[in-house]
Parts: C-alpha cells; structure tokens; sequence
C-alpha cells in the first residue's frame, strides 16, 4: 500500500473560472514523481501555476483530475492523513499569528497536528533553538523581523515533524542574509541532515540551481522540462551565452536580424538592463550586437558565459522568469 | 507506518484543538483592550432603548397587560432576560460566521487548513470561545441589572433553565455553522449574517411575548431555538405562563437542536467542498 515515491502526481488539471467565458488553466496536465528524500523544484514565472499545484498537493484546492498520492496516501479520500505527512510553508510571514508570540503560535499549531502534550515543551524548545530564536520566544510576532518571522514559520511548520515538507517560494521578499540561511538551511538541515522529502516552489534560478536535485521547468501550468540542474543546462543546443550590461530602453526586437542568436533574454537587476544571447559563436555575433545596442544606450560590459538555467528556460519556453506571465 | 489514528484518539485530538482555537481567541482579543472593554459597555448602552421604549408606552414599569398575557408584570424583568439572549446571537451569526474570514483575514486561513483536522473543528472552536465570552458578559450583565432594578429571580429555576439554553446553544450552532459554510461561497459573505441576526431578533420574543407576532413570523419563531430558550427561561427564572407544556419545549427544542445541527454540517460541508474546487477563498 505505502509506495517508496513520496510524492506522485499523475495528470493533474485545475482551471479557475473567471466569469462566464474567460478561464485559467492554472494547472494544465502535470505529472511527476519525487523520491523519498529527494529535494525537487519547480522553477517557473508568477503565474506559472505553482502555488496552486502546491494546493492541489495539500488538499486545499480540489484538482479537477488526476491522481495525487502523497506517502502513500490518496489526497481525495485520505486528506486528513495526507495533511498529517505534510508540513506546508506558504503565504510567508503572514501565515502567523501576529499578536501571539512565537511559544504561543507553535503551542496553537502542536494543538492542531495533536503533538502528543507531554512532547509539545521539548519541541518547541528545540525548533526555537534550532532557528536561533530562542531569545525572542516571549516577544510578539509582530515585533520579529521578517527574517525572523519566516524562521518561525519554518519551525511551525516542524512542528510535527513530518516526513515531507512542501516550501513555496520560501525567499521571497527576504533580504540577502536571510534568504542565504534559509537556503541553507532547507538543504543541507532539513533535506541532507533529517532527510526529509522536500518539493520546493520558486521564481530564482539560482535558488532552484543551488538547492535542488531534480527541476520541473513550469510555465503556464504546464512542464516543459524535468531533470537535474547539470543535465538541463547541458540540453541547451547553444553552448555559450553572450551577456551584454547596459543601461536604458531595449527593445527585443531590435535584434531580430542578427544571425545565430537563437534566443535572446533581456532582464532588469540593480537598475541594469542585461541582454543575454544564446549562441555558438559568441565572437561572431559580437560586433554586430555592440553596434545595435550602442545605436541605442550605453554599454557597461560584455561577457561570454555558460548557459543558466534561466537560458535554457527561456529557449525552452520562451517566457522569461523575472517578467514572463 | 501507522494508518490514521484510533477514533477515541482523533476525538481527544479534535476536542484538543477546538479549545486551542478557543484559548487563542481570548489571547488575541485580549491584545486589543479597547475593543475588549467595549463589549462588556455596549450590551447595557443598547438595553435602553427597549427599556425607554417600555416605559414611554406603559408609563411606568408595570404593566397589567402584560401580566395578563404573561403573567409577569415587571416590564424591565421581563425585556432584560430576553435582551440576554442577543448575546448567543452574536455567537451564532458573527462570531461563528465570520471564524474562517477572520483567519483570512489575519492570513493564517490556508495554514490551518493544512493541519490534519476537519475545517468545522474552527469553527466550533470559535463557538466554544464566543459561547464563553457571550456567556461573561451576559453574566456581569445579568448581575449588574438585577441589583440595579431590584429584581428578584427565582434561583430554583436555575438548573432546568441552564439545561434548556444548552440545548438552544447546541441548535444555533447548527445555524452558526450554516452561516459560516454560506461566506466561504459568497462574497459579500455578511450580508447573511445581517440577514440573518436580524431576523431572528425580529421574530424571537426579545422584548414581547410571541402573542403579539402575526401568525407568519410566530409560525417562523417555532423553528428558532432562542424563542423555546428565551420562554423556558423567564418560565423559570421570572415565571412566565407558558402557552405550551415544558416537557413540549424541551421535546421541540431538542428536535430542532438535532435538526438544526445535521442541516448545519451538512452544508458546511457541501461549501467546504465547493469553495476546494472553486478556489473561492483565495484572495483573487
Ligand atoms: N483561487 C483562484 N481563483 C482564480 N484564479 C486563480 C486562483 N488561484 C490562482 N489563480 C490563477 O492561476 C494562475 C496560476 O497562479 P499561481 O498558482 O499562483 O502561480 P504561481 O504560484 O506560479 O505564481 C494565475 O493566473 C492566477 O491568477
Ligand atoms: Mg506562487
């Protein structure tokens, strides 16, 4: 009855309906299989559906159809003891109770998962410890940082120990320190070091190249590539990547004439425009790239890359992570 | 392994988690003092007017008409006990209507959802914590009117009394849980409990015995378990003649509690299911 895969998913659809005519096909036939101890991604765009697989997931959306089984557990027909599996990290720093503190709060959800009472002190001692927190477990909520905040979420969500955790976007929103730990801390603690099952949502390539071992490219509810973070960026037909720092206006089509660029991504970071091209032959279409962006802006630097992931997203799907929709 | 847990375990678990829910309310409520303190003013600022009202028709506290039609005479005595009763209201419409918009609204909604208990187990929690707050408030009322008007109740009358509201408080769960079903699928969700707590007090005899209703709404009031609590217990407490026997109350009562409840979950349920494949309580 209990399968090894701690996850399955099989043919997933979920379409919101908005008004009479116009619908969303948020979750658009998805499959996948995750392994016990496995920490796999989904990368793709806001939009791109993942929060509401994720709901599928944990039984508070209802698919349309498909089959989802979660240690071994139907989410149709079992849901309660699919919930008891899970620990479910979404909606950031508000899914706390601000005008409790962190004691309060994590006594409330041990009351909810029936942690059983003579453990509840000892636990939450531990995950306070465990997420440095120990010092503030008597001030508000609302008085912790958001870092902080986030942290106490990750505790809530342990709080009954569960073998498989699914974490949506868990950086959003964080400044750089605490994403670094938190980062950290889902892989090499909750993954590496307790072992636990984790399917893990995010918009930040870096974040889904770095942590998992596995990635589901998604983009309009659909995936359009699954497979570890090595092997994808090696599927890119192009082999380097021409990146090009500017500042200003660019439009994407200017380039439409240039031979050999295959797909060209352009991104917006720290008041930079990046113009990144795919290509084999990054010394052949430099000049003619130079000359085109110059008519246009300033150009801070260039350079020649491997792929990221986000290259291949974009020559896969061709929605950019960052402002596709 | 272990599959689900044992049926005495899971009650121990969902009775465990309601009165966390509970015990949580009063911590976060006690956070907002003002508002606190407010609730325990404002039952008495609202009870003037049905008292103002009384004696402007009356001209004085007794009446003989009402003493003929009830056989209590004291206006006061006999308006107060009712009034009580709009405090359960609050329980059933408001407080147990809004549990799951209020999480919602703390942004805590989704993250409940996903602890391994069933969604009415919320909603009852909130109906144990308002029942408790109602219940203090009305008491500090209750103590604070009767010494204010002089008013002698009968304390012998106290236990079938008490017994008598359990029962209409476990049948305006039934109808707190309904509201609370209805909002997860509308949007404009308090617009049934409006609807609602204002029809009820309009057909409860609050103020008036139910002999003055016409025959539609003394009919409605049948169905209501605050009219069968609200007569049982100035029966008991004040003496009121009743039109119908106390076992028939009791009997009544106890039907529609079961009715009431079973018609309560049933719709909870179907909403709940509606709003998982509708998506309707995402803020979209
Ligand atoms: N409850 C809902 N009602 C209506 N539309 C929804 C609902 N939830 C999500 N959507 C729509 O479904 C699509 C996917 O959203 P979401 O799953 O949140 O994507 P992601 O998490 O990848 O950003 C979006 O177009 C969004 O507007
Ligand atoms: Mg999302």
């Amino acid at each position: 009855m209990i399968d090894n895969g701690a996850i399955t998913v099989e043919g997933i659809y979920k379409v919101f309906k908005k008004g009479r005519s116009d619908e969303v096909r948020a979750v658009d036939g998805i499959s996948f299989d995750i392994k016990k101890g496995e920490l796999f991604g989904l990368l793709g765009p806001n939009g791109a559906g993942k929060t509401t697989l994720i709901k599928c997931i944990s039984t508070l959306l209802i698919p349309d159809s498909g089959a989802v089984r979660v240690a071994g557990y139907d989410i149709y027909r079992e849901p309660l003891e699919v919930r008891r599996h899970i620990g479910v990290l979404t909606g950031g720093e508000r899914s706390l109770y601000w005008k409790l503190n962190p004691v309060e709060n994590l006594r409330y959800f041990a009351a909810l998962y029936g942690v059983p009472r003579k453990h509840v002190g000892d636990r939450i001692d531990y995950l306070l410890e465990l997420m440095g927190l120990t010092e503030k477990a008597g001030a508000r909520v609302e008085k912790l940082s958001s870092g902080m905040k986030q942290k106490l979420s990750i505790a809530r969500v342990l709080v009954h120990d569960p073998p498989i955790l699914l974490v949506d976007e868990p950086t959003l929103g964080l400044d750089p320190y605490f994403a670094r730990f938190i980062r950290d801390f889902v892989k090499n603690e909750l993954n590496r070091k307790q072992g636990k099952t984790i399917l893990l949502t995010t918009h930040y390539m870096d974040e889904a190249d770095e942590l998992c071992g596995r990635i589901a490219f998604m983009n309009r509810g659909r995936i359009e590539a699954m497979d570890t973070p090595v092997r994808l960026k090696r599927s890119m037909p192009q082999k380097q990547v021409l990146e090009i720092k500017c500042q200003g206006a660019i439009e994407k089509e200017i380039f439409d004439r240039v031979p050999d660029a295959a797909g060209i991504n352009i991104t917006h970071s720290d008041g930079f425009v990046y113009v990144r091209i795919n290509t084999d032959n990054p010394e052949m279409i430099l000049s003619s790239m130079i000359e085109l962006i110059q008519q246009k802006t300033k150009i801070f630097s260039v350079r020649v890359t491997a792929p990221t992931l986000e290259d291949v997203f974009v020559d896969l799907t061709g929605a950019s992570l960052r402002n596709g929709k | 392994m272990k599959r689900g847990e044992g049926s005495t375990k899971r009650v121990f678990h969902y009775l465990r988690a309601i009165n966390a829910e509970n015990i949580k309310e009063w911590k976060i409520e006690l956070t907002y003092k003002p508002d606190f303190i407010r609730q325990f003013i404002e039952p008495f600022v609202y009870l003037f007017p049905y008292l103002l009202y009384g004696y402007a028709l009356l001209g004085g506290r007794y009446s003989e008409h009402l003493k003929d039609m009830t056989g209590i005479g004291d206006m006061v005595a006999y308006t107060f006990i009712g009034y009580l009763f709009i405090g359960f209201l609050n329980t059933a419409c408001w407080a147990m209507g809004f549990s799951l918009r209020k999480e919602q609204w703390y942004g805590t909604l989704e993250t409940i959802f996903v602890a391994p208990v069933p969604r009415w187990v919320y909603v009852a929690g909130m109906a144990l914590h308002s029942t408790c707050h109602q219940g203090l408030i009305m008491l500090i009322q209750a103590v604070v009117i009767t010494t204010f008007f002089a008013i002698v109740l009968k304390m012998g009358g106290l236990f079938p009394a008490l017994a008598l509201v359990l029962l209409m408080l476990l049948g305006l769960y039934g109808l707190g849980i309904i509201v609370a079903g209805l909002t997860i699928a509308l949007k404009q969700w308090w617009v049934v409990s409006e609807a609602l707590s204002t029809l009820i007090v309009v057909v409860t005899p609050i103020a008036y015995p139910l002999a003055v209703l016409p025959i539609v709404l003394r009919k409605a009031s049948m169905f209501l378990p605050t009219t069968y609590g609200i007569m049982g217990v100035r029966h008991f407490m004040l003496g009121e003649q009743l039109a119908v026997s106390l076992p028939t109350i009791f009997l009544r009562l106890a039907i529609i509690m079961v009715v009431w409840l079973t018609f309560g979950m049933a719709t909870f349920l179907i909403m709940d299911r509606y709003g998982r494949k509708k998506g309707s309580l995402s803020v979209y």
